[in-house]
């Protein structure tokens, strides 16, 4: 706590926090102006605190899972909603007729913090049962010019918290610290620029007094990258580009002569995860680009399409493990690594799990990089015949090959222009994330049962300009596509469960010791067995549900807490194959619940 | 290309245009006070959401929606862009803004069991005639034939201080592109 010295109120709750921290269970039940310095220690240790919920993926590993069982199997029926406030962001911009809400709210000390699509960030007073709007920070963001290169809508997915600052991102390319007790922007530094494509939409991962921060663009020609902030400095500390340099490590897989690697994607726009045991930040890697045009960039396309290990302190690339070499399909591997261990017959195993676009869930050895299992999440996968055991990578994979066609009669190329993949390109699973009971070893992943049809354009250099798509191509929606819950054993990296739903699931999980909890996009939260998935409750929020659950306590009661207004990609370019979600309404609501 | 049927729009173009390159403003005192005939049809491609697609220069472009026709290059008529706009486009994603088309009103003298999966789909919003004859206008003085987009044209349409319309100056005309606004304590 050295960073504290010299400021004596700050120190002062310094000592006050440990106090709390050694007080365990008493945390809840100090002044709310105490204990609430949010410092690395803290963030290591969330399981000293239940009921806070400090990190976007809920701890570290992302887990997003809560020991409280307050609410459990026996009374979840009785849930009722205790109290909603409205928020705004609804409003258009660029492309976009009207934002949506994509995130996980943050709980600390009874206090909880969300933020709309346009990254306006509210802090509520959750005391006494009821939600009071304490303050709203709104970055005025430039809605015009964020809005036209954002691929996949108005979207924002949460805050950090650190020091006493509120961390938050803006889609037009802002890291703003703000100041908890006041509301007030203490400072922002650009870090994305809207003028190459870039946007930002995920939360900021807080990693030793630094702020991580990924991008979207891939859909734009970015070059796409991972970069962290010194939050005391407020100065860049690393940026590691996703698409390796010319000359450096990785580029020798893109063998064109188009200089596809300047514009090859391969963003980074959903929170990734952080092993302390090994300083090393663990991040999902987007899809290349043009999307579906592979044969313009000839090449595995590293590090696209990849689960990356940095060095948390250097930036520097530790391994990498690639799903989809040369991927036609737009298979980002964007998604949050969860990070698990499990016994093994050596001493534990350590892995990081990813439920990938492309329709598989891996296991990766996370000491190595290595592939451990994998297996298809989805029920219907067409561009592979499945997974190679040793290596992992889909079976028609040629590393002689420069263009891959992996089951060529589905595959989208420029033999093929027209062509029906199975996963659709919205992927079995995007951004909706996952969570994960250590407890029961169950992993459960909130899937999109889907296809659709891609068309291809042929790329060529003079089609890439600043701020336009750079897709190759493009879907269109002529299937209908559902939904499920996928529990795997991580144990045994076999299917434990599974609960089909009747449209896609575009929310993502919670997990507590005996339940799960997600939502749907036709407005229903809900409420499972942990292990048989079975539905024991159910509200209608008379919206779209496209954000995941979290819990959290206040004066001692647990409440469950969930933002609905349905936003982002689905309802602009994937709704033709759900039509019964044209009727939802856009919104913007947070809906808290309790027994 | 076609003829503008309003050449007097293609002026009042070159005059907006030329306010917006930072012209001395009293040359201009009198177009400021002609409204452009066409601002009710920009209005329209605003409202309706035609930009959800063929964005503020209406040269569309692929992407996750597919192709987007480019209202730049394109060759249709003033007549053809109102049916287009009236009664979407059949088996493409344009959709159609006339109330009742494909019931009451037939389209593509067809309607709704005739187009089957060919039925486009219904717009967010749905225009009166008269709105789409002035998108139409609009579409035909501003954008078809337009070539690509410019500054000029950028700032015209969305008359903001958003920095949409940046990277259509030219290098010259760039503004400082390190906007850090941090203060440290």
């Amino acid at each position: 706590m050295e960073r504290f010295s010299g400021h004596a109120k700050i120190a002062a709750r310094a000592r006050l926090l440990a106090v709390a921290v050694a007080a365990g269970g008493m945390l809840a039940a100090l002044p709310v102006s105490a204990a609430d310095e949010v410092n690395q220690e803290r963030l290591l240790n969330v399981h000293k605190e239940p009921g806070n919920w400090l990190h976007h993926h809920q701890n570290y590993s992302a887990h997003r899972f809560s020991t409280l069982k307050e609410i459990n199997r026996d009374n979840v029926k009785n849930l009722k909603v205790a109290w909603t406030m409205h928020l705004g962001g609804v409003e258009g911009g660029g492309i976009w007729s009207h934002g949506g809400l994509e995130g996980t709210p943050i709980a600390e000390n009874g206090f909880l913090y969300v933020t709309d699509g346009w990254g306006s960030v509210y802090k509520i007073d959750a005391h006494g049962g009821r939600g009071v709007l304490v303050w709203k920070m709104d970055p005025k963001t430039d809605r015009d010019w964020a809005g036209a290169v954002a691929c996949c809508g108005v979207d924002n997915r949460g805050v950090a918290l650190w020091g006493d600052l509120v961390v938050s991102h803006t889609l037009d390319g802002r890291l703003i610290a703000t100041n908890k007790e006041t509301g007030q922007v203490k400072w922002q530094r650009t870090v994305a620029d809207p003028d190459k494509g870039e946007v930002i939409t995920g939360a900021p991962l807080i990693v030793k007094d630094m702020a991580i921060t990924g991008v979207a663009g891939a859909e734009y020609g970015i070059r796409g990258w991972i970069a962290a902030t010194d939050l005391k400095t407020e100065k860049e500390v690393w940026r590691t580009y996703t698409i390796p340099g010319k000359g450096e490590p990785g580029s020798e897989t893109w063998k064109d002569d188009n200089n596809a690697a300047a514009a090859g994607g391969g963003s980074t726009w959903v929170t990734g995860t952080y092993d302390p045991a090994t300083d090393t930040i663990i991040w999902g890697i987007g899809n290349p680009g043009p999307d579906w045009d592979n044969a313009y960039r000839p090449g595995d396309n590293l590090y696209t399409d990849s689960s990356l290990a940095l060095d948390a302190t250097t930036g520097k690339i530790k391994w990498h493990y690639q799903h989809t070499p040369n991927d036609p399909y737009d298979y980002d591997s964007v998604a949050e690594n969860v990070l698990v261990d499990i016994p093994g017959p050596s001493g534990p195993r350590k892995l990081a799990l990813e439920a990938d676009r492309n329709g598989f869930a891996y296991a990766i050895d996370r000491t190595t990089g290595k592939f451990v299992w994998g297996l298809p999440f989805v029920k219907k996968v067409t561009w592979t015949k499945g997974l190679d055991p040793e290596s992992g990578k889909p079976i028609e994979y040629d590393p002689n090959k420069s263009v891959q066609t992996y089951v060529a009669s589905v595959t989208p190329s420029r033999t093929n222009m027209e062509t029906d993949i199975c996963p659709g390109n919205m992927g079995g699973k995007n951004w909706p994330p996952t969570a994960y009971n250590p407890d029961l070893k169950l992993w459960y992943i909130p899937v999109i049962e889907s296809c659709n049809r891609i068309k291809v354009e042929v790329m060529t250099p003079d089609k890439l300009k600043p701020r336009e798509f750079w897709t190759g191509g493009g879907p269109s929606q002529p299937f209908k596509i559902t939904g499920s819950v996928t529990a795997i054993d991580v144990t045994t990296g076999k299917i434990a469960a599974k609960l089909e739903t009747p449209f896609p699931n575009l929310g993502g999980m919670l997990a507590t010791p005996d339940l799960v909890f997600t939502g749907e996009p036709s407005g229903e939260v809900t409420a499972h067995d942990a292990k048989s998935l079975q539905k024991l409750w159910e509200f209608n929020t008379g919206g779209g549900v496209n954000a995941p659950p979290m819990t959290f306590t206040v004066d001692g009661k647990q409440y469950v807490a969930i933002l609905v207004g349905l936003g982002g990609a689905w309802d602009k370019w994937f709704i033709d194959s759900t039509p019964e979600l044209k009727k939802i309404q856009p919104g913007s609501m947070l809906y808290v619940f309790a027994l | 290309m076609e003829l503008s049927p309003f050449p007097a729009a293609s002026i009042l173009l070159v005059s907006v245009a030329a306010l917006s390159f930072s012209m001395p403003a009293a040359a201009y005192g009198q177009a400021a006070q002609t409204p452009d005939p066409t601002n009710a049809g920009k209005a329209v491609f605003s409202k309706a959401n035609c930009v959800g697609c063929h964005k503020w220069h209406g040269h569309g472009g692929g992407g996750y929606g597919g192709d987007a026709l480019s209202l730049r290059k394109t060759e249709l008529t003033r007549e053809q862009i109102i049916e287009t706009v009236a009664c979407g486009r059949p088996g493409t994603a344009m959709p159609f803004f006339t109330r009742g088309a494909y019931d009451e009103v037939k389209c593509h003298d067809m309607n709704r069991q005739d187009a089957g999966a060919q039925m486009p789909p219904e717009g967010g919003t749905f225009l009166r005639p008269k709105d789409i004859e002035a998108v139409a206008d609009y579409v035909i003085a501003h954008i078809k034939g337009a070539g690509e987009p410019t500054y000029a044209q950028c700032v015209t349409f969305l008359s903001s201080g958003s920095r949409v319309c940046d990277i259509y100056k030219t290098q010259g005309e760039k503004p400082d592109a390190t906007a850090s606004t941090g203060k440290s304590q």
